[in-house]
């Protein structure tokens, strides 16, 4: 039983680390919280949906058509953000909070209230190894998340862009000195956030039921790990999602399926009663 | 000449700012009248009311520059209080309703324990992730919530017998309608108490300049914790009643995003720092939703929320009502009167 906890926990992890990959990077260089994230990651997986079971193309060719629609919205919600006023973050919230019942209300027009799931057959198929069962889907998952998240730390760390992105979220205001275009870098972030966004979504819609109200869950995980690791450091969100795709393959066993949601909640709660003055202040 | 110009611009404001509540009054009353006891618009009115009432108390807690998006919390721990006792207990709901807030307040005594801490943002943040403990407990504890079956066939408010006059809150939707306006009504003369009191200005100073306001003696842990037990305590009578009037309760219903976004919707677009412009927000947005866009859009209406809320945020923070009441708040961290 505790073998299928591990492989579930790592497979959920990656994909959470994933999916938390495009907040904790906008956050990082630009300060603000985009509430929205859950809806928009939904609204990629509607788009990969939609494209799968109208046209039947497949899963692989639906991910540039999901970036286009995350792309359009993000860069929108950067402009916004761009004309708000301070306290940038707590308006940050505000404004992407409306977004996120703009988009919620947008899909439910679109594409009804009813449960939605992109089936992929081979999916359901897998591999056993004694005790231990792998499914190609949790698999799939796996492979894509780590790759992805491996060509994000490649970025980050051995190009010049990201090198300047990293110099943004560390210290805006020596980032700017030292010649850095930082209002550029936030619509870089934005961008890169929403490309990340538009490949997590379709694999979302693979693994979990979609509906226009799903998105809340997805947000809060993550900024649950985005709270977790602080900003920048991409191996600690790694771990982050570890620990809550851990601690939630758990909570399904001991507890049952519908405790599932409390996890990421109980999480964020206790991590901010830890570390109540906020991510930036820490190395102060 | 320019001055001129400003003295009679605020003598209009002055006009507005007393016409417009006073008209809001005298139209309320008499709507049932108006509205030629229709059944469906004395329904949005009433819910209306209700949602008036939301954001009152909601406010409770916004005048001090805290963001809640965990009102729902509250709102559902209030009705499901109340509709449990009435209904496996038999208990009326006069009883009850009270409960419901004791209730509402006592999971924000909880609530702020591990949240009070937190400032601006951060606080948003965990008054978001709050709301899904209630709702996951509420949702698995079958033996005493029934679980994500709900709650039918709740009681509705008893009638009230004056002598020989029979006034019937549940049967008849007027009285219904009538009930909520009292509410309403009482909520807003001690919400303005409240804001008059040393209470109300401990919480617009900390607002402002929560160091300042701490140095000069105001205990700022202590009326944080006063404000958010006082709105979730509102918070949970609007609940309840929402339960004894709509008489049916689930908990993705009652502690949906939607009783905790509508609040504060309605408490920006007024105006936070204001005292009527909430509930003139629900006044005005919820019939606007129901009676042009509802029609036009049976799915999907609700963006209308979505949109007011961004244009408020990004073209008039200080909210439509709030923008009008200029003048009437001192502001400490710029030293002018806005």
């Amino acid at each position: 039983m505790w073998t299928t906890v591990l492989v579930s926990g790592i497979t959920l992890g990656s994909f959470y680390t994933l999916v938390a990959l495009g907040f904790a990077l906008i956050f990082g260089v630009t300060h603000t919280f985009n509430l929205a994230h859950g809806e928009l990651l939904v609204l990629a997986g509607y788009v990969a949906y939609w494209l799968w079971k109208t046209y039947g193309i497949s899963l692989l060719f639906t991910f540039p058509a999901a970036i286009l629609a995350t792309l359009v919205v993000c860069l929108i919600l950067q402009r916004l953000f761009s004309r708000l006023r301070e306290p940038m973050e707590m308006n940050s919230i505000v404004l992407s909070f409306g977004l996120a019942i703009l988009l919620q209300n947008g899909m439910l027009f679109f594409f009804s209230g009813d449960y939605r799931l992109i089936r992929v057959p081979t999916f359901n198929q897998g591999l056993h190894f004694n005790t231990l069962y792998l499914s190609y889907g949790q698999l799939t998952l796996l492979a894509l998340s780590l790759l992805v998240i491996g060509l994000l730390y490649l970025l980050m760390r051995h190009t010049f862009l990201g090198k300047a992105l990293r110099a943004t979220i560390q210290d805006r205001e020596a980032a700017a000195l030292a010649g850095i275009n930082v209002g550029g870098m936030g619509v870089l972030a934005f961008a890169i956030g929403a490309i990340l966004i538009g490949l997590a979504g379709p694999l979302y819609g693979c693994v979990h039921y979609l509906y226009p109200t799903a998105g809340l869950q997805a947000t809060l995980l993550a900024i649950t790990i985005t709270i977790f690791a602080g900003v920048g450091r991409i191996r600690t969100l790694i771990l982050g999602g570890w620990i809550l795709g851990f601690a939630e393959s758990g909570a399904v066993v001991l507890l049952g399926a519908s405790w599932r949601e409390l996890v990421s909640a109980v999480m964020l709660i206790t991590l901010l009663a830890l570390r109540p003055q906020g991510i930036f202040e820490r190395e102060q | 000449m320019r001055k001129k110009e400003t003295t009679s611009q605020k003598a209009i404001q002055q006009r507005v700012a007393w016409a417009a509540p006073v008209l809001a009054l005298v139209l309320l009353l008499l709507l049932p009248v108006f509205a030629r006891y229709n059944d469906y618009v004395l329904q949005v009115f009433t819910h209306a009311l209700l949602l008036a009432t939301l954001a009152l108390a909601w406010n409770i807690l916004g005048v001090s520059g805290s963001i809640s998006l965990g009102h729902a919390a509250f709102f559902g721990a209030g009705a499901y209080t109340s509709a449990l006792l009435s209904l496996d207990l038999g208990v009326s709901p006069w009883a009850t309703i009270p409960l419901g807030g004791v209730l509402a307040a006592g999971i924000a005594a909880i609530m702020g324990l591990f949240c009070l801490r937190l400032r601006g943002a951060y606080f948003a943040l965990a008054t978001l992730a709050f709301v899904e403990i209630p709702k996951v407990i509420t949702d698995n504890w079958d033996g005493l919530t029934r679980g994500s079956l709900g709650l039918v066939g709740l009681p509705g408010l008893p009638s009230l017998r004056l002598g020989s006059y029979h006034f019937d809150m549940s049967g008849s939707l007027v009285g219904s309608y009538y009930f909520v306006l009292g509410y309403g009504l009482v909520l807003l003369v001690l919400v303005t108490i409240l804001f008059r009191s040393n209470l109300g200005l401990a919480l617009q100073a900390l607002r402002e300049e929560e160091v300042a306001a701490e140095a000069i003696g105001i205990q700022v842990q202590k009326y944080r914790l006063l404000s958010l037990l006082l709105s979730a305590f509102f918070t949970g009578i609007t609940g309840a009643c929402y339960g004894h009037l709509i008489r049916y309760l689930e908990p993705g219903l009652v502690y949906g995003l939607h009783f905790s976004a509508i609040p504060m919707i309605f408490a920006i677009c007024g105006g936070r720092f204001t005292i009527l412009g909430p509930a003139l927000a629900a006044l005005v947005l919820y019939p606007v939703d129901q009676f042009i866009f509802h029609p036009l859009l049976p799915a999907g209406h609700e963006f209308l929320y979505g949109a007011v809320i961004i244009l408020a945020i990004l073209f008039m923070p200080s909210g439509v009502w709030g923008q009008l009441r200029k003048g009437h708040f001192v502001s400490i961290k710029t030293g002018s009167i806005e």
